[in-house]
């Protein structure tokens, strides 16, 4: 008995000792895997590149505040976290940082004083920078970028997740990957649009769903649950890859127009994606936006053509889309102007025809259009009732400047009404999506839901 | 309220309504959900007082009477439509230039002359006018007999009423406030139900033909869409 407490001592005792060691021992920095000279100078421009392509801007910056002087809210499903100040303040920012600071920071996720950073900052895909951008992108934010004393707010989530240690054991499973970039070797357009997407766009952030440790599930292109589609805060950030993909019809021209624009001859952007394309997508170069959209036309194998440039200035004239083989009958009941017709069609044609047309085709670079619109048919059908209600806007963005603005119908359409449309929307042209309950619009109409 | 001679009687107003609303079509289950307004003897006027709104349901019911085709103008609320219409801002004429000078006398091309408002002049008219049906045909207009009405209102039409020179503008002033109650949106408390809309064949605020100029000669069956969203 005697011996059989004296071992359950010891093991108690290694157990705490273990745990402190855990909490204290400061995190191993991960080293890079190039060493620059000394004297290495980023290009011209290069770390003002890195910058908008990882979008630092759109969570570092409030809508009120000075520019990369953080307090943004970020809604993360533990509760509210706190963008920080990443001017080179020396006592708010990040002025005192040193090199391998920030280095551990992008990569490791982890602050100057041993704190772990949530993971709503991107690090799993920062980790996968070149050494060459991470010095480009420290060297602009400590010589570019005006300091500005804005003090944190603190970030205060509930237990466990106020216990940043935690955050250290997320990570031995989040973080398993190797620091760098390793590119596919497709072509030179598809691995600058690989780094593009993998690393600094993180668009796997979104794009990847979360595995059960609330990691993304893979983080590169080698794995197969890599940007098959996420949900975030209530919104489906689709698929890009696979028989699912949104994009799929859509051609690598096409695709690079909407990423420069927020819009193209389907689609318009919505939500965090608009975000995205107002900070980040629009300021790239054209030969970036072709690239990205080349490599994520070219995962599923498809041959890829490059454009040779984007958005094309206009005026052009755009043809009218016409019904296509899935989405005839639906036109045809749609144009029949039938008194008859089921009330979602009914609703359609009093409300929507008008922009989206019996096709359900929209106006190309306009209106979007609604057969296969992975807005319209996503397992979250909030979105979809957030546009009818509030209705939704484009960005101003360089090449297409008009900020096209949808009404919303709040006013003119009740929550039975509204979700006899949604439910019809989702079936019509032959999209195959469930009904929309009337519950669902009294949510999103209230702000119950998550947006 | 009871029933006056010549007067549209309720039996009358609730056959008109009951053929307003099979014009509707497919209204029944599409409008469930639009509260049934309150009829018009139960309507609370917001300007209008009891002997201008007696005048106002009596006249607007001879403009559009209710026998014939289609509805009349009790049937679609028009009174209504008037009275809020006074109510407003274009019965106090607003947004109108109204400082003067005024010359009432001024030929009728030189526009808005009197320094009464819209309100001012039914207010003032409606009295003026029952004094001459009364002189004239030995009753208020209400009062009168269709077939009287009918001639009173033609008299007045045809400037043979004497009013004063800033009332002269008042038959105009009925006659077209009666159209736009009968054609209007329905928002505004006329066109009840769409029904002139649906008489007419006009399909409201929908904007969205673009495969029909083509169609010739073939009726487009849809009915209308009011910009509130209530169909008919």
């Amino acid at each position: 008995m005697k011996t059989f407490l004296r071992i359950l001592a010891g093991l108690v005792l290694v157990g705490v000792i273990a745990l402190l060691a855990f909490i204290f021992v400061p995190v191993q920095r991960t080293q890079p895997a190039t060493e620059l000279a000394a004297d290495w100078q980023p290009a011209e421009g290069q770390g003002k590149m890195v910058l908008d392509a990882g979008d630092c801007v759109a969570c570092h910056t409030s809508d009120e505040g000075k520019s990369l002087a953080g307090g943004r809210a970020v809604a993360s499903p533990m509760g509210t976290i706190w963008s920080t100040n990443i001017t080179p303040d020396d006592d708010t920012g990040i002025g005192t940082w040193s090199y391998a600071d920030f280095r551990a920071a992008m990569i490791d996720g982890v602050a100057p004083n041993g704190t772990h950073l949530y993971p709503a900052m991107p690090y799993e895909n920062y980790r996968l920078m070149t050494e060459e951008d991470m010095r480009a992108l420290y060297d602009y934010l400590m010589t570019e970028v005006e300091p500005v004393s804005e003090p944190n707010k603190e970030t205060a989530l509930p237990f466990p997740f106020n216990q940043r240690w935690g955050i250290r054991a997320w990570k031995w499973l989040a973080l398993t990957h190797d620091a760098g970039f390793a590119p596919a070797g497709a072509s030179d357009a598809q691995d600058r649009g690989q780094y593009l997407v993998e690393s600094l766009g993180h668009c796997g952030a979104c794009h990847t769903p979360r595995n059960a440790f609330m990691a993304q599930d893979g983080v590169t292109a080698a794995e197969d649950s890599f940007l098959t589609g996420g949900v975030v805060g209530g919104w489906n950030a689709p698929a890009l890859r696979g028989d699912a993909a949104g994009i799929k019809d859509w051609t690598v021209s096409e695709l690079a127009d909407y990423l420069a624009t927020g819009r193209n001859a389907h689609s318009a952007a919505n939500g965090e994606m608009s975000l995205v394309i107002e900070h980040s997508l629009q300021k790239l170069p054209d030969s970036d936006n072709i690239a990205i959209a080349a490599y994520l036309k070219g995962m599923d194998g498809d041959a890829v053509d490059l454009p040779e440039t984007l958005a094309a200035a206009g005026p052009t004239a755009t043809p009218e889309a016409e019904a296509d083989d899935a989405g005839a009958d639906t036109a045809e009941m749609l144009v029949s102007a039938d008194p008859g017709m089921p009330l979602g069609a009914r609703l359609y044609s009093d409300n929507c025809l008008g922009c989206h047309f019996a096709s359900g085709k929209g106006a190309p670079g306009i209106f979007p259009e609604l057969q296969g619109n992975s807005l319209v048919v996503g397992s979250e059908v909030s979105p979809l009732i957030s546009v009818i209600l509030n209705g939704a806007e484009l960005p101003a963005t360089e090449k297409r400047p008009m900020t096209l603005r949808m009404q919303g119908y709040a006013d003119r359409l009740s929550d039975d009404e509204i979700a006899e449309l949604a439910t019809w929307l989702r079936g019509a042209w032959g999209n195959d999506a469930g009904p929309v309950a009337a519950a669902d619009v009294a949510d999103v109409r209230s702000g119950d839901s998550t947006h | 309220m009871t029933d006056l001679p010549g007067y549209p009687s309720r039996r009358n107003f609730l056959k008109g309504s009951a053929a307003g609303f099979a014009l509707t079509g497919i209204a029944a289950s599409a409008e469930a959900q639009v509260e049934a307004p309150v009829s018009l003897d139960e309507y609370e006027t917001e300007y209008l007082n009891g002997a201008e709104w007696a005048f106002i349901m009596a006249a607007t019911a001879r403009l559009i009477p209710s026998e014939g085709d289609g509805p009349g103008a009790l049937e679609t609320r028009v009174p209504v439509f008037i009275d809020r219409q006074l109510a407003g801002d274009y019965g106090s004429a607003d947004d109108w230039y109204m400082e003067g000078p005024h010359a009432p006398d001024a030929e009728p091309a030189r526009g808005w002359q009197t320094p009464l408002t819209p309100a001012e002049v039914y207010r003032q008219a409606i009295p003026a006018f029952d004094a001459w049906c009364q002189s004239s045909h030995g009753a208020s207009f209400a009062e009168l007999d269709a077939e009287t009405q009918d001639a009173a209102l033609t008299s007045l039409s045809e400037g043979e009423v004497e009013l004063s020179s800033e009332l002269r503008d008042f038959w105009s002033l009925l006659l077209s406030n009666t159209k736009e109650g009968y054609f209007a949106d329905p928002q505004y408390g006329g066109n009840a139900g769409m029904q002139s809309w649906v008489y007419i064949g006009f399909p409201g605020a929908r904007a969205a033909y673009r495969e029909w100029p083509e169609r010739h000669n073939i009726e487009y069956p849809l009915g209308p869409v009011s910009i509130s969203g209530e169909r008919a």
